[in-house]
């Protein structure tokens, strides 16, 4: 307890932004337009916004890979750790500011873990000693001890990131950058290193700046959220105070869980899923009922599911018996049995590796299985994970006819360079491009919503709403159990190789731990309510009663 | 299939053994190949790469190899063939091809599958490189001379797996596409993608401080037991082939009648060059417990 007449220190901010401007060499606007922003150590402090808006590049610039690695044009003052960004470049700065990027396949540059994290301090000159003891403990911090003499090609997604992150952390940086560090991980994988940063935060007092999409993820570690808009911070407030303001203005950035209080006219907006359920019991309004107990089942289609199945109308695709066996590997899929209906909407789910991604491309026939049989109703169009992967001409037009183009919603960009098109552009026409005009039997998707912010997510749905409203059936492998809740009709669950649960949607979500939504983790899956608007439904009713 | 070997941790004396021994061990045998092209001496170099190979646990790594290598043996058998008309012993007259008689030699055929033979040799000894010597190691062992160089080629060896599983993306989305796009839009494509990817890993360098690179401590670490064994070999290896040579050992003249040394001391030589390569892993277990990825 300081004694009187005594004061604490101010510390010195890890980051220090006065009237930031920055233009990429090519671009037509400001890609950052006027930020100030100071970040105190030890801080956590969460970009949001949406595709496009300018977060990556202010990550970038706090790391100096802007503008000293991409050029371009830059105002006002960024300082880091008390360097001067304009002044010092991405390798000075790598000493007082650590940085883990998007895609772990291209981040890590050596071939062992062990030499991976060993890089920067090499770089730095520090003593092999030095070198020794600071990979150790940084692998036991992170609890990566057992993969230092693992070659890189053999880890996972999320191993991989967690390599990177101790690459980062290994010179001891005052200050943590991190773009969307979890959108090519599943969910298991991208909560773990979530928690992991929280850790980092609270026992190294390391500040953290995260850029995600999934704010339901990572608000419950932060103090602080930042918003940015077409290059500017549009809002700063602690999560309780963001979330407050995006259920009013930016609906798209709230969680779920705020959104199922602000629909059911509840106060104070919960920054976790404790909190929410922990305010719905103090005031008597947590649900009792089971799981499907009174499904409110006006907004999914459990209803037509039942009378489709029924009718029992041909099949838009059959697998038989299907089996995918590696011949000096293991089996990945192992005698699915699945049948699909026109017009159904499927959520194929499971960890990684349960063999969603084999079984759409079986669907497909890009593959052949070792044993069973596909029956066809007609064409089957599959958009894989990337949609980048499609786009192999240097302009849309070439790409897509005019038609296609109008059914993107690209018209009047005909002689852009499908690489130029924002994510969600870059999908639509990927998806018109599979599509190709006409209606298919199937329309496939693999993990469609990966590093996608809710607005393009919404738009997504509807359009694969459409689409299954016009005869096609839609099968979705995806790891994202919102998409799952607001698109399937019926869920399907792979568990290494074979079908685990297979059943509507609410009753496969409803009832599950992992595989469930924040909604449903709030109201213990009562009512099967598993949307923030069917939850706010069930609690209004709660309300009432 | 995989037809270049890579680099998987293992449990053995070649393994464990610091860079600079391992490469001059596998260099040993390369070594061979490019002084002699005396068939036997060059079997006894090829013998002692498998036997190496086999101590080392990558015998797999070299079948793998081999199917790149046995089509560039054949080729080169046959274009010495077809080329080269020195030679007294024709075996076959096919005429003439655009004013050049085509006359196929015993003694060309034979000197095809001498060169042939050194090519899978020097292949082979390539081949237990990349699988038994830690390319960080070798980083880390050639940064003092050319940092740079040694990282663009650490970094190219590391990328190539993940460019091929971009370029077999690309491909297989230009299958679901109701009409496939030109194979060399998709060529593009996926050159577009690599050079994509280099730009990322470039940034990845740039904030792991490469810019800021200094040039490493000297740091001297005592040798091992595997050191010594595995840099005794390669010393006696290179000795012995440098020493042969020397002595005039091992003595090919092709044409116009092949005559080849094939005495005594050319069995010796093979021999001891057979035994060279297992010599390293004899009696040594290297208890390192690594897992094998």
């Amino acid at each position: 307890m300081p004694g009187r007449g005594w004061e604490w220190p101010v510390p010195e901010p890890v980051l220090v932004a006065r009237g930031l401007s920055y233009r990429y060499p090519d671009g037509d606007a400001d890609a950052l337009r006027g930020i100030d922003l100071s970040l105190e150590p030890g801080s956590f402090t969460v970009v949001a916004g949406e595709s496009g808006s300018g977060k990556s590049t202010l990550l970038r610039a706090a790391c100096g890979l802007v503008p000293h690695f991409h050029g371009g044009d830059v105002e006002g003052e960024l300082s880091v750790g008390g360097l001067d960004v304009r002044e010092r470049g991405p390798g000075d700065l790598a000493a007082v500011c650590g940085t883990v990027l998007q895609e772990p396949e291209t981040q890590v540059v050596m071939g062992g873990v062990r030499a991976e994290i060993a890089l920067a301090l090499e770089h730095a000159g520090e003593s092999a000693t030095a070198v020794a003891r600071a990979v150790e403990e940084v692998a036991l911090m992170l609890g990566i001890a057992q993969l230092l003499d693992r070659r890189v090609e053999t880890l996972s997604g999320g191993e991989l990131q967690r390599v990177a992150l101790a690459a980062a952390l290994a010179g001891s940086p005052s200050l943590l950058v991190l773009d969307e560090p979890t959108s090519q991980l599943d969910p298991v994988a991208g909560d773990e290193l979530v928690w992991l940063l929280r850790r980092l935060n609270e026992e190294w007092g390391v500040a953290v700046l995260l850029a995600e999409h999934r704010l339901e993820r990572c608000l419950p570690a932060a103090d602080r959220v930042v918003v940015m808009e077409h290059g500017a911070v549009v809002r700063d407030d602690a999560p309780a105070g963001f979330l407050d303001w995006a259920a009013r203005e930016r609906p798209a950035l709230a969680t779920p869980a705020a959104r199922l209080f602000a629909g059911a006219g509840l106060k104070p907006l919960p920054v976790t899923v404790r909190e929410a359920r922990d305010r719905l019991r103090a005031g008597g309004l947590l649900p009792k009922a089971a799981a499907g107990d009174g499904a409110d089942s006006s907004s999914t289609p459990n209803g037509r599911l039942s009378t489709r199945l029924r009718r029992r109308p041909p099949a838009a695709l059959a697998l038989r018996g299907v089996w995918h066996e590696i011949p000096d590997g293991p089996a990945i899929l192992r005698g699915i049995d699945l049948r699909i209906a026109p017009g159904e909407r499927v959520a194929l789910m499971g960890r990684n590796g349960a063999g969603k991604s084999t079984l759409l491309r079986h669907a497909k026939g890009l593959i052949e299985p070792t044993r069973g049989r596909i029956e066809r109703g007609g064409e089957i169009a599959l958009l894989l994970q990337n949609p980048g992967d499609y786009l192999v001409h240097e302009r849309v037009e070439q790409e897509l006819g005019p038609e296609g183009i109008a059914a993107a919603g690209l018209t009047g960009r005909e002689r852009a360079n499908p690489r130029d098109l924002s994510s969600g552009e870059r999908q639509r026409l990927a998806l018109e491009i599979v599509l190709g005009g006409a209606t298919p039997a199937v329309v496939c998707l693999d993990e469609p919503t990966r590093g996608m912010d809710r607005s393009h997510k919404d738009s997504l749905c509807a359009h694969l709403s459409d689409l299954a409203g016009g005869g096609a059936a839609v099968l979705v492998a995806t790891h994202d159990t919102e998409l799952a809740a607001e698109l399937a009709d019926r869920i399907v669950l792979l568990g290494q190789g074979t079908v685990i649960a297979d059943g509507p949607t609410a009753d496969v979500l409803a009832g599950g731990r992992h595989f469930t939504t924040d909604v449903a983790r709030v109201l213990g899956g009562a009512g099967g309510a598993l949307t923030p608007e069917q939850g706010a439904r069930l609690l209004e009713r709660e309300l009432v009663a | 299939m995989r037809i270049v070997p890579s680099y998987r941790p293992g449990a053995s004396a070649l393994h464990a053994a610091r860079a600079g021994a391992g490469i001059a061990f596998c260099g040993s045998f390369a070594l061979v190949s490019t002084l002699y092209d005396n068939p036997l001496v060059l079997a006894g170099a090829l013998l002692g790469v498998c036997a190496a190979a086999a101590g080392a646990g990558v015998i797999a790594e070299l079948k793998r190899a081999a199917w790149f290598a046995v089509p560039l043996a054949v080729l080169i058998v046959v274009v010495n063939a077809l080329v080269n008309r020195a030679g007294d012993t024709v075996i076959f007259r096919g005429g003439t091809l655009f004013g050049h008689r085509i006359d196929v030699t015993l003694e060309a055929v034979q000197y095809g599958g001498m060169s042939a033979l050194r090519i899978l040799v020097l292949v082979s000894a390539f081949a237990l490189y990349s699988a038994t010597i830690d390319p960080d190691d070798v980083l880390r062992l050639l940064r003092r001379f050319s940092y740079r160089s040694a990282l663009t080629v650490s970094l190219a060896t590391r990328l190539v797996p993940v460019l091929q599983r971009d370029a077999q993306r690309i491909s297989e989305a230009a299958r679901c596409r109701p009409e496939p796009p030109r194979r060399s839009a998709v060529t593009v494509a996926a050159i577009t993608r690599a050079l994509d990817r280099a730009v990322d890993v470039a940034a990845s360098l740039e904030v792991r401080g490469y810019a800021g690179a200094r040039r490493p401590r000297r740091q001297r670490v005592a040798w091992s037991r595997h050191d010594l064994r595995v840099g005794a070999a390669a010393l006696a290896l290179g000795s012995l082939a440098v020493a042969g040579k020397l002595a005039g050992l091992g003595t090919v003249d092709p044409y116009p009648i092949v005559e080849v040394a094939a005495g005594a001391p050319e069995l010796v030589l093979a021999g001891l060059l057979m035994l060279g390569g297992a010599a390293p892993f004899v009696g040594a277990r290297a208890r390192l417990g690594v897992a094998r990825a």
